[in-house]
């Protein structure tokens, strides 16, 4: 499982977690958000993400 | 709804023509007037209620103003920060005519291309880790500390004279590791890089700004040569900026020098009504000040909730549209002008739940207190550092502290370009007297 970090807002998306109150299951991975999925914090776009080690 | 001002109940409909776009004038609002400054409440609640998009005849822009709206727009691509889409902009300079204050503009996030900010965003990733944060918050816990000292132990003081004017600056300052010794030739660089921000100026009163900032460059220049030529730049913020590559990319001096202005504009001149509206907003409710005083850890939702609140921005920020398009039912025309105001959003009962009441264990969840979209705020951490940290502080060392009078003895800059600026905030200390030894 990995993290994936919001390059405008510094927001985690973790998949382990996943976002269960955005009905996003723990474990989903980043790859299997929908294309059109958004920061829920800043609402940027997927391709504002990049893979984020802690 | 949106009631046109004539008679017509047609705003938010989509496809209706220029003609029969929702309009409003001065009556409605009017950032300039003090009755508006002081008392803006029922004109947001108007804003939002009745006019959630409108132009205003008078300003010759586009006035977005409902929660939904607003955050929709900071997120579209159909509308730019970059005032040279604006149909009044003046045309750009020819390269030979350019000053280096004009190419540290053309590199800055508000300017370049959706591809190219995306791209700074992500070169500049590792100055904003956590590391390089936890290095700038003890720097500015000690500036903070210093501040508080050099306060003492008064029975009064202004919070605008002793805070907010002072803490600001030095912060950023502090945060690029500008030395102590550079620090009033770094407060002249950020005097004129907000200076030449502003929409309001003269060319030529914008030309001379622009000059006197060369010395502020020139130094940026000469510290980014210095690190290039160590071994390595260093593990701070300005280290971190030089340091950075990814797929054999890196940050020019150039966009270095730009990510300091940005800073600068966003981080120096708002920040001074961030502290005076911080502690405005507690001492005027008393019950909140010892509810954060109790549950400290309530303090980030606190700061969240106190910005909402005390919405201090006049004329928040602009956008320009990009091409012709058609938001929130309305024709946009390319190159128009739309305030995104933000304050009357935060202020949106659509949205918030009792929006004039203060209550720092409210649900923010889906706030825009720092902006949404490919231009949220760069300077968050910063901002919530430096709010965090001076809070503390004044809590600490002044746990009893009250407004002076019935208001503070509050005091307004009705001139001010963009911010509903306070400019004096008493508060009494209620400190016990210290015993002078016989």
């Amino acid at each position: 499982m990995k993290k994936w970090i919001c390059v405008i807002c510094g927001f985690i998306y973790d998949e382990a977690e996943g976002l269960p109150e955005h009905g996003i299951a723990p474990g989903t991975r980043f790859e299997d958000l929908d294309a059109d999925w958004v920061c829920p914090e800043c609402g940027s776009p997927k391709d504002a993400f990049e893979e984020y080690e802690d | 709804m949106c009631l046109y001002p004539h008679g017509f109940i047609g705003c938010g409909m989509a496809g209706i023509s220029e003609q029969k776009r929702c309009e409003i004038d001065g009556t409605v609002f009017n950032p300039f007037s003090p009755d508006f400054v002081r008392e803006p409440h029922a004109t947001w609640l108007k804003l939002v209620s009745e006019y959630p998009i409108a132009w205003h005849r008078e300003l010759n822009m586009w006035v977005v103003s409902s929660h939904e709206l607003c955050g929709d727009l900071l997120k579209s691509h159909d509308f730019s920060p970059n005032y040279r889409l604006w149909e009044h902009a003046l045309p750009e300079k020819l390269e030979a005519e350019k000053l280096d204050f004009d190419r540290m503009t053309d590199h800055s996030l508000f300017m370049v291309t959706q591809k190219e900010h995306l791209r700074l965003r992500k070169l500049t990733m590792p100055a904003f880790s956590k590391p390089v944060m936890s290095q700038i918050d003890a720097t500015i816990r000690d500036l903070i500390v210093e501040r508080f000292d050099e306060i003492g132990s008064p029975e009064a003081f202004d919070v605008y004279t002793e805070i907010a004017s002072k803490l600001p600056v030095r912060s950023i300052a502090r945060m690029i590791g500008v030395s102590a010794e550079h620090e009033a030739m770094f407060q002249k660089f950020a005097n004129c890089v907000v200076l030449a921000a502003r929409i309001n100026l003269t060319p030529e009163q914008r030309e001379t700004a622009m000059r006197e900032g060369q010395e502020g460059i020139d130094y940026f220049r000469e510290q980014i040569a210095l690190r290039r030529a160590l071994a390595h730049p260093g593990e701070d913020f300005l280290g971190a900026l030089i340091a950075a590559e990814e797929d054999n990319d890196s940050l020019s001096d150039w966009d270095i020098i730009a990510l300091i202005s940005s800073l600068i504009t966003a981080g120096s001149d708002t920040a001074i009504d961030l502290h005076t509206y911080l502690i405005n907003g507690l001492l005027s409710h008393p019950d909140q000040y010892s509810l954060l005083k109790q549950q400290p850890e309530l303090m980030e939702n606190a700061i969240v909730e106190l910005l909402r609140h005390g919405s201090m921005g006049k004329f928040p920020f602009f956008r320009f549209a990009v091409d012709d398009t058609e938001f929130g039912g309305q024709q946009i025309r390319k190159g128009q002008s739309v305030l995104v105001n933000l304050s009357a959003a935060w202020h949106d009962p659509a949205k918030w739940e009792n929006p004039q009441t203060l209550d720092i264990t409210r649900d923010l969840n889906g706030n825009l207190v720092f902006g949404a979209g490919p231009h949220f705020c760069i300077g968050t951490y910063l901002v919530r550092a430096q709010a965090r940290i001076m809070l503390e502080e004044f809590m600490r060392r002044f746990p009893d502290a009250e407004l002076s009078g019935q208001d503070g003895d509050l005091e307004y800059d009705y001139a001010h370009h963009n911010a509903r600026r306070i400019t004096r905030l008493r508060v009494k200390t209620n400190l016990e007297p210290v015993r002078k030894v016989a």
